[in-house]
């Protein structure tokens, strides 16, 4: 391989900007046993125990490796129940990373996404969104509200290699505004104005794009767009660390600026997130609300009682709070996002130089594999992407989750199949925990599958769960 | 009363956590900050932390060593099948769903098995456990026995449900308008007091009698939390139990019900961790595909893996006896000093915790000037000491918007598994003895910012007077 320059696709340090100091063993099983073990599952990964798998790719959601100066934490977490000090740890971390003042500590992203959905949404409501993860639309949906996805046309082509894929379409993002029934003080109500717009929500990196950034452009302009319609404005935050890192690789004037500043004024347009700290915060467990309105603060404690814990605890040991705000400030370092982007294009590097079909250009934590394109002669209606997921855990012991259509589930009104516009599988990269050789056994299993996919067979449901099918969902191999 | 035989904790301190004594100056300040709430006051400034038993246990070495033995995987981690081994094992259920702490449990099956206008019978409220019944559209009737609802009558098993208030229940509304009958063991609300096996058995056999349209009985769930204390005292104080051991009495208590919600920070000594516990499998199943929208995947729940192996180990610990008996014992310990020096507490003193009876401790400050609250702030300025107000200002406000002006007015002292000492005990005693005898000199408080609802985690005080110990006050 020629060397790719910094920023390149491809590109990374020299090395990992760490070392390793625990380690947790893994094995292979032997091929006939997986065959066994897949064949008793029911032919999704979903049901594998996790011994059975040598390289695990389902998520990079809390599945980090924390540093020593983490796990330093957990052993000072202050347990007490109100006014805990790894509280206040957390807030300065917050206030210091992300520049919020208030925080309301959540076990996990969704919770976050509960609390503040159960404080600001309401029946018949719209939430615009760049493009809702699964959950998130399942915490607008289940208020009986309508999750707008409004990404750029682009995210949907999967070999468009555009810089900033996850960008909300501002122009769709301005014409959904103008129709507010409540329209912005001293203004009459347009025309046809018939919707309910609690806050714009925009998800950094775009997880259901394929892990694509969002330009500090965007952003800066659908804030003002939300400003002028007195609509407020939220990140998902969950990978904002990577994505200020491409904004550093990728837009012009951003190249020479320290990446904690870019995440500043990335969460300056903003009134908020919801962060999943299973991601951008390196830790196993964790998540919170971070807020500037302390009038929508007060109102989120009641619902943060409710369903997590004491406003100071959030659902959440104090060692874990004190690991989240350590891995705040490790993320936003540098170095080590230099490795963990290029991490991640190296295995997509691989793999296209195998002519493996992936989704382009790689993102921030995952490499899509394209299904369609992998298995053109398999239909649809026999989930290739589910049946590639399989013949990967053969191959190589390799877990990867499907991203197609049986995650998409049935239409609730027709029962039938939803056939999303792409059909991946995603190999999510956990962070700091795999090694460059690891990744290079993913990508030859895949070299190797590709060779061999004129014998891969579809798969048929033996048995189809009526919501959340893809979890437990079983099937067989035609 | 024979004096009983010392016990020394069947554990040595392997890990130290340092705490600081605070000047009376500095308390003084940091009382001010709070508002005269001990909710309000920072962790470091408290000397001794008795707000709550939840979540402040001390793990072991073995759970530590699981700590490190967490399998973050996202799906089928083995610390997952570790906990449910340990669920089935200890408790006997057939199926077990994790959550990140016991509310996250209460909330899943409160949204699966209620619906709007059922009714849940229930021994005594508790206040999360109540809201999430009522936001799925259920209405809680409380089934304890009177005797639980006076401070000062004494009877071995306050917990107990009465039979006779859940069978008018029953008739009244039919065995299909009652998704299932909550039984808190311990109750935590009338002081930690436990419900007897006898009465565990009576209430299985009731609800045999009343079957659903669907052929099944009407379904008794436990709000497990304290089921191991429970389960030793049952072994110290009911006919035939003497020489059974608590993992034998547990498991028969589980075996009246049909499955559980588990709050691991009590009686599974984790830090974090809960789950919810059925022998349904149409239940469980409803479990799975709601858990994945509030809490994580089935086999994770919303806890990191390393939490789940802490969890799994805590449950063989909390049925060891001798643990047991130091635990109870310690808490005892506490309360029997105050009884000796005429300190008006509780009786009997429960499992978790020792409650100041406020009303009489106080009996010049009217229950308007909120006696508990008073007396929390008045131990905190004594002697760095954190207890919790629950009385009139825990209570709320009604419909109406008058204040509830509960019949019980306390303090709540509460006893962290492992954490303190008996020497630490002693400090406290020594610190609400000295306000006893002091008590003239602590006056009532005025609420001086009160937030719309659960107005006890935020509110602020002021006293009415700067005299007595309230003279420090600055204008």
């Amino acid at each position: 391989m020629d060397s790719p320059k910094a920023g390149e696709p491809g590109w990374w340090p020299e090395a990992e900007p760490f070392r390793i100091k625990v380690v947790e063993t893994i094995r292979r099983v032997t091929r006939p046993e997986r065959e066994k073990l897949i064949e008793e599952v029911g032919f999704n990964v979903f049901g594998l125990r996790s011994e059975a798998v040598y390289i695990d790719l389902l998520t990079d959601s809390g599945t980090s490796a924390m540093s020593d100066a983490q796990w330093a934490g957990l052993m000072v977490g202050d347990e007490a129940y109100a006014g805990s000090r790894s509280f206040y740890r957390l807030q300065e971390a917050v206030a210091g990373v992300m520049g919020f003042p208030l925080v309301i500590p959540t076990h996990q992203g969704r919770a976050a996404e509960n609390v503040l959905f159960t404080t600001l949404v309401r029946p018949g409501d719209v939430v615009p969104n760049n493009m809702h993860f699964d959950t998130t639309r399942a915490h607008v949906e289940h208020r009986g509200a309508t999750a707008l996805d409004l990404v750029t046309e682009d995210a949907y082509d999967p070999v468009a290699d555009l810089p900033f894929k996850g960008n909300i379409d501002l122009d769709k993002l301005e014409k959904t505004l103008a129709r507010r029934q409540k329209p912005t003080a001293g203004t009459a109500p347009a025309a046809g104005a018939d919707l309910s717009i609690p806050f714009v929500l925009i998800t950094v990196t775009c997880n259901s794009g394929g892990g694509q950034p969002v330009s500090m452009a965007n952003l800066r302009a659908a804030s003002e767009i939300c400003r002028r319609h007195e609509v407020p404005l939220y990140l998902d935050a969950a990978r904002f660390a990577e994505n200020a890192f491409f904004i550093k690789l990728r837009e012009p004037g951003y190249g020479n600026r320290a990446v904690r500043e870019i995440a500043r004024e990335m969460f300056s347009y903003v009134d908020g997130c919801t962060m999943s700290g299973k991601k951008d915060g390196l830790v196993n467990i964790g998540g919170f609300i971070a807020l500037r309105d302390p009038e929508v603060y007060q109102r989120a404690t009641v619902w943060a009682v409710l369903f997590e814990g004491f406003p100071t605890y959030g659902g959440l040991a104090g060692r874990d709070m004190e690991a989240m705000s350590r891995g705040l400030e490790e993320v936003v370092d540098e170095d080590y996002l230099a490795y963990r982007v290029g991490h991640v294009a190296y295995l997509g590097r691989s793999l296209k130089e195998a002519g493996v079909p992936i989704i382009e250009p790689v993102g921030g934590h995952a490499v899509y594999l394209d299904a369609l394109r992998f298995l053109p002669n398999l239909p649809r209606e026999q989930y290739p992407a589910q049946a590639l997921t399989v013949e990967l855990y053969v191959e190589g012991g390799v877990r990867g989750v499907e991203i197609g259509t049986v995650l998409a589930g049935r239409d609730p009104a027709t029962g039938e199949n939803r056939f999303p516009r792409l059909e991946m599988v995603r190999l999510a990269i956990p962070r700091r925990v795999y090694t460059r050789q690891h990744l290079d056994v993913v990508a030859g299993a895949c070299r190797r599958v590709l060779e061999r996919r004129g014998q891969l067979r579809g798969l048929a449901f033996t048995h189809e769960p009526p919501v959340l099918r893809h979890f437990t969902a079983r099937f067989e191999r035609l | 009363m024979a004096r009983q035989r010392r016990l020394a904790e069947p554990y040595k301190i392997k890990m130290v956590e340092p705490i600081k004594m605070t000047t009376r100056t500095e308390r003084e300040t940091e009382l001010q900050k709070a508002g005269f709430n001990t909710f309000l006051l920072e962790s470091p400034k408290v000397y001794i932390d008795l707000l709550t038993d939840s979540g402040t246990s001390a793990m072991s070495d073995n759970q530590w060593a699981g700590m490190m033995l967490g399998d973050e995987a996202y799906a089928g981690s083995v610390n997952w099948r570790h906990l449910w081994d340990a669920v089935e094992d200890i408790y006997g259920f057939k199926y077990m769903c994790p959550t990140h702490q016991g509310r996250g449990a209460e909330h899943l099956i409160s949204q699966i098995l209620i619906k709007p206008g059922d009714f849940i019978p229930g021994n005594m409220y508790f206040t999360t456990t109540r809201e999430h019944q009522e936001r799925a559209g259920g209405a809680f009737v409380d089934i304890v026995i009177d005797q639980a609802h006076d401070a000062q009558k004494d009877h071995p098993f306050k917990g107990n449900v009465d039979l006779g208030k859940l069978e008018v229940l029953i008739k009244k509304v039919g065995p299909d308008k009652i998704p299932y009958v909550s039984v808190a063991v311990t109750v935590n609300m009338a002081g930690g007091q436990p419900v007897s096996m006898a009465n565990l058995r009576a209430v299985r056999e009731l609800c045999n009698r009343y079957q659903r349209s669907d052929g099944r009985p009407i379904r008794i769930l436990f709000d497990a939390t304290r089921c191991a204390e429970n389960a030793y005292f049952i072994q110290q104080r009911e006919e035939g139990y003497r020489d059974k051991p608590v993992r034998a009495i547990l498991r028969e208590m589980m075996s009246y019900g049909d499955g559980c919600t588990m709050s691991g920070k009590k009686d599974n000594l984790v830090n974090i961790g809960g789950f919810a516990a059925t022998n349904e499998k149409d239940v469980y199943d409803k479990l799975t595909q709601l858990v994945v929208v509030f809490e994580g995947m089935p086999t994770y729940g919303g806890l990191a893996g390393r939490d789940m192996e802490a969890m799994a180990r805590g449950i063989y610990e909390m049925v060891d006896d001798d643990y047991l008996a130091f635990r109870i014992g310690q808490v005892r310990y506490l309360g029997e000093q105050l009884v000796s020096a005429g300190v008006p507490i509780v009786r009997p003193v429960g499992g978790h915790a020792v409650f100041l009876d406020a009303r009489a401790f106080l009996d010049h400050v009217p229950q308007a000037e909120y006696p508990a609250q008073a007396l929390a702030a008045a131990l905190y300025l004594d002697s760095g000491v954190r207890g919790m107000e629950r009385g009139n200002v825990s209570a709320g406000r009604d419909k109406e918007g008058q204040e509830r002006f509960p019949k019980l007015e306390l303090v709540r002292l509460t006893i962290p598994r492992r954490v303190y000492t008996n020497s630490h005990m002693d400090v406290v005693a020594d610190s609400v003895i000295h306000l006893h005898g002091e008590r003239k000199n602590i006056g009532g408080l005025k609420m001086v910012y009160e937030p719309p609802q659960l107005r006890f985690f935020t509110a602020r005080f002021a006293p009415l007077e700067r005299v007595g110990l309230w003279e420090f006050v600055e204008g």
